[in-house]
């Protein structure tokens, strides 16, 4: 069997298991807050959503990670087949974004408020996964003649992108623990969780800014939509920022529509790499060899995936019940 | 020039009397017809070669691309006589641009002043901070493809475009660097590293010397001409120029060879620019009742002063694959010893550069310069892919004595072929020494073993033509105008009249471009241009 063949098995079967044990962990633990669910708010635009406002931002940052996850995955699967697996440790990512994607998908459809144990341990793992594959690009750049040049920043193993799968823990892990608070005053490390997400979520805007401003300074900047991923995300970082020092409750509609301008950009950037791609010596009839050496199509959706992190974090300080403006409180049907 | 595609072009008549007729449409005349037709004039450029279409012409042959070359009899002596070919001229419209390295390096300032300066050859009537705004233009114009900061010499503007990938002997090159202490960088090049236009971004196929057939080659075949043919003048190719006409001291017109018979061209300006052997040989071959000498020559100079550049290298073996064919052929630079001039016992500068021979040039190189033959040739063409090298780029002085001059013997078209002469001074032989000691030990202490010297080769051509601020010590001013003739004018590597330590072509097409500034300012103050 072709090796590739047996890798896209492992990740696949990786990833149901996860799927599986997900469902079961959840089952194991008790219902947090006496298992309480609020009515369902009215005029949502997609999907089924938990009542609760920690089950219902939870979700989003399992689409976020979801996203990540995904972008993550088939991305270190086109860069390391590139690069033809010449260190073992670089199937890792694959194996590790398939089974953070499972577990993300799954906290997606989740409803229900309560952490599952099993997908905030596949999570943590993302989380730390990416972090060592960040100290191994660092020593591939380094090691390289000329060092931490910027002609090795460019060409050796990129600095930045394994952090896209630390950014996926984190936004996992959160969604995890968010659906463990308390609804009325959700709370993430001690502080409130709106406001943490909304500057955690910031400041991966801008390091995702970074990693996107070096590869597009590699091309030159050759096309003026190559600016777009370097100024909008970081306007969308400061509406983030903002939005962290309004009060609870304050409409954060201009932040949202900023989540969502960057979220739309990574989808489209898609279809920017794509041109980019065709604009290779061969365009897409020699798909085969320009998709390994043209714009990476999966990259820009990670725009995306921080950006929806971002509209849980928001969603989360919108509808924090201060005590200074107490709203509706519901005991369970 | 897509695959198909048409190059729709004005043409113009015979009897035309035509603002400038450009002799070649190399990196000096396709530059400057550029140029001088997007001031506004109009232009015909005339190349003995053919206009190639890269995506449609090009072959992956060595043998088959060596059609770019000017392979016309010449009759070379001296005591080293040149080879003549691949490494200095070109037969195409686009001239040597079409097959060159790219390497596309500026001038060390003081080299304009060297004479003043630096004690050797001979001061430019130029001015190196001008210089430098016009290397800046033909830099943007080319989106040369370099590195973020340049190590040497004075502030330049960033590359437009960010340098390539390293392959693995230019990573020799960098660890023979870093170990000798000397700085080095990815190398300047006119070749894209992202898209541009119909150009895509460069594939490393290594073909660069023998016509790039992906267009990521910022040649003047895809740059300037067909910016020229939009502004309206005319390529005129497979056209080849035999004779300047002249009357009253001034040049009427040319001469040329096309479609099978002699026809002639009016203009009210000519340019010559057929680089340091063909020039001379055209201002040689037009001697006229007028001119007996030969046009442009009261000073005698033309033809005198050629110049060359030193061209040798050290080989050695690696443990490791190295493939130095992937990629351009000359990814990494060092110009350590343009710009330090302690610890040498010589005048002039040079730079090395990683290599990249394709398998039928090794194949010649060891066979000629490397001198096996039989069991020892193919047990060395074997350890091919494993092979590195550094090739150097240095400055030679100008003699009077090296030489282009006319013989009794004719060509296919019936006019004298050129006899070229070439040897080296005592200063030129300290210099191969000190370039191959050095880049021997680089080489060593990046890990080659095994090493030998390929001593023989030179490349480049200049000064036969040179410029300079007096009519008797020169035959055209800073402006590539003849002292002579006030509606003459060369414009290639003839006017330098010294050879600096890096390859020509951006110094070249810099001059083009001032020239054209020039010739737009004198025409503005109706002292030439339109007359």
């Amino acid at each position: 069997m072709h090796p590739v063949t047996v890798l896209a098995a492992v990740a696949a079967g990786a990833g149901l298991l996860t799927w599986i044990a997900a469902g079961r962990s959840k089952r194991l633990g008790p219902a947090p807050h006496g298992g309480r669910q609020a009515p369902p708010d009215r005029g949502r635009a997609y999907g089924r959503r938990g009542a609760e406002v920690t089950a219902s931002a939870a979700q989003r940052l399992n689409h976020a990670s979801s996203l990540l996850a995904g972008s993550v995955l088939f991305d270190s699967s086109l860069e390391h087949y590139r690069g033809q697996f010449f260190n073992r440790a670089m199937y890792t990512p694959i194996i590790v974004s398939s089974i953070t994607l499972a577990s993300s998908l799954h906290g997606a459809g989740d409803t229900d408020p309560g952490r599952s144990g099993m997908r905030h341990a596949v999570q943590a793992v993302a989380g730390a996964t990416g972090l060592v594959g960040f100290g191994f690009h660092a020593w591939n750049v380094g090691k390289r003649e000329g060092g931490y040049s910027f002609q090795n920043l460019f060409y050796a193993a990129p600095i930045g992108a394994p952090m896209a799968l630390t950014l996926a823990g984190l936004l996992g892990v959160a969604a995890e623990r968010v659906r463990d608070a308390d609804p009325d005053a959700p709370r993430l490390a001690a502080l409130p969780a709106g406001k943490v997400l909304a500057l955690a979520t910031a400041a991966m805007l801008l390091g995702t800014t970074a990693e996107a401003g070096l590869l597009h300074f590699r091309g030159a900047f050759q096309n003026p939509a190559m600016l777009i991923p370097v100024t909008l995300p970081p306007l969308g970082a400061a509406a983030l920022a903002l939005a962290a020092t309004r009060e609870p409750g304050t409409s954060q509609a201009d932040a949202k529509a900023a989540m969502w301008a960057v979220s739309a950009m990574g989808v489209a950037g898609v279809a920017f790499h794509a041109y980019g791609v065709a604009r290779m010596m061969g365009g897409w009839s020699n798909w085969r060899q320009n998709l390994i050496d043209g714009p990476p199509l999966p990259a820009p959706p990670s725009f995306s995936g921080v950006a929806l992190g971002g509209l849980a974090a928001l969603e989360l300080v919108e509808r924090h019940r201060s005590l200074s403006s107490p709203r509706r409180l519901h005991a369970p049907p | 020039m897509r695959m198909g595609e048409w190059v729709p072009m004005r043409q113009f008549r015979d009897g035309e009397e035509i603002d400038f007729v450009v002799v070649g449409t190399g990196a000096g005349g396709g530059t400057l017809a550029c140029s001088l037709a997007e001031q506004g004039f109009t232009v015909a450029a005339f190349d003995a070669g053919p206009y190639w279409r890269p995506l449609e012409d090009f072959a992956s042959d060595e043998m088959h691309q060596s059609k770019l070359y000017w392979t016309d009899e010449r009759i070379v002596d001296g005591e080293n006589p040149l080879q003549m070919g691949s490494n200095n001229s070109g037969k195409s419209v686009g001239g040597s641009t079409v097959h060159y390295a790219m390497v596309a390096l500026r001038f060390r300032p003081e080299w304009f002043k060297a004479r003043t300066l630096l004690g050797y050859g001979a001061d430019w009537p130029l001015d190196w901070r001008e210089m430098w705004s016009y290397y800046d233009q033909v830099e943007d114009d080319l989106k040369i493809s370099g590195p973020v900061t340049y190590p040497w010499g004075p502030k330049r503007p960033r590359y437009r475009y960010r340098a390539h990938e390293l392959n693995a002997a230019a990573k020799v090159l960098a660890r023979g660097a870093e170990a000798m202490g000397i700085a080095w960088t990815p190398t300047p090049l006119a070749t894209v590293s992202a898209p541009r236009g119909d150009s895509p971004p460069c594939v490393y196929r290594g073909f660069c010397t023998l016509g790039c057939s992906t267009n990521a080659k910022q040649s003047v075949l895809v740059t300037y001409l067909p910016r020229a043919l939009r502004a309206g003048a005319e390529i005129r190719d497979l056209a080849m120029v035999g004779r300047i006409e002249t009357k009253g001291g001034r040049a009427t017109g040319v001469h040329y060879y096309r479609e099978g018979r002699w026809r002639f061209q009016r203009a009210k300006n000519v340019v010559v620019a057929g680089y340091a052997i063909e020039t001379p040989r055209l201002l040689l071959m037009s001697a006229n009742r007028e001119f007996p000498d030969g046009l442009a020559n009261s000073s005698g100079l033309v033809g005198k002063n050629l110049m060359v550049q030193g061209n040798q290298a050290v080989w050695g073996d690696f443990d490791e694959e190295i493939r130095s064919y992937k990629g351009p052929p000359s990814l990494a630079v060092t110009e350590h010893w343009n710009y330090e001039d302690r610890g040498k016992d010589f005048f002039g500068g040079y730079c090395y550069m990683s290599q990249g021979p394709l398998p039928t040039l090794w194949g010649s190189t060891q066979s000629g310069a490397h001198g096996l033959w039989g069991e020892a040739l193919v047990s060395e063409m074997q350890r091919y892919n494993h092979v590195a090298g550094l090739k150097v780029v240095s400055e030679y002085l100008p003699q009077e004595r090296n030489q282009v001059t006319l013989t009794g013997e004719k060509d296919q078209y019936g006019l004298p072929i050129p006899r070229i002469t070439y040897s080296w001074c005592d200063n030129d032989k300290a210099l191969n020494r000190h370039g191959l000691g050095f880049m021997g030990q680089a080489l060593a202490a990046a890990g080659g073993r095994n090493i030998w010297e390929q001593r023989d080769d030179t490349c480049h051509l200049y000064g036969t033509a040179r410029m300079g601020d007096d009519p008797k010590t020169s035959v055209v001013n800073g402006d590539c105008r003849s002292w002579d003739i006030p509606n003459l004018w060369v414009c290639d590597g003839s006017v330098f009249p010294t050879a600096g330590g890096v390859n020509p072509s951006l110094t070249i097409q810099a001059i083009a471009l001032r020239t054209s500034d020039r010739i737009k300012a004198s025409a503005r103050d109706g002292v030439g241009g339109r007359a």
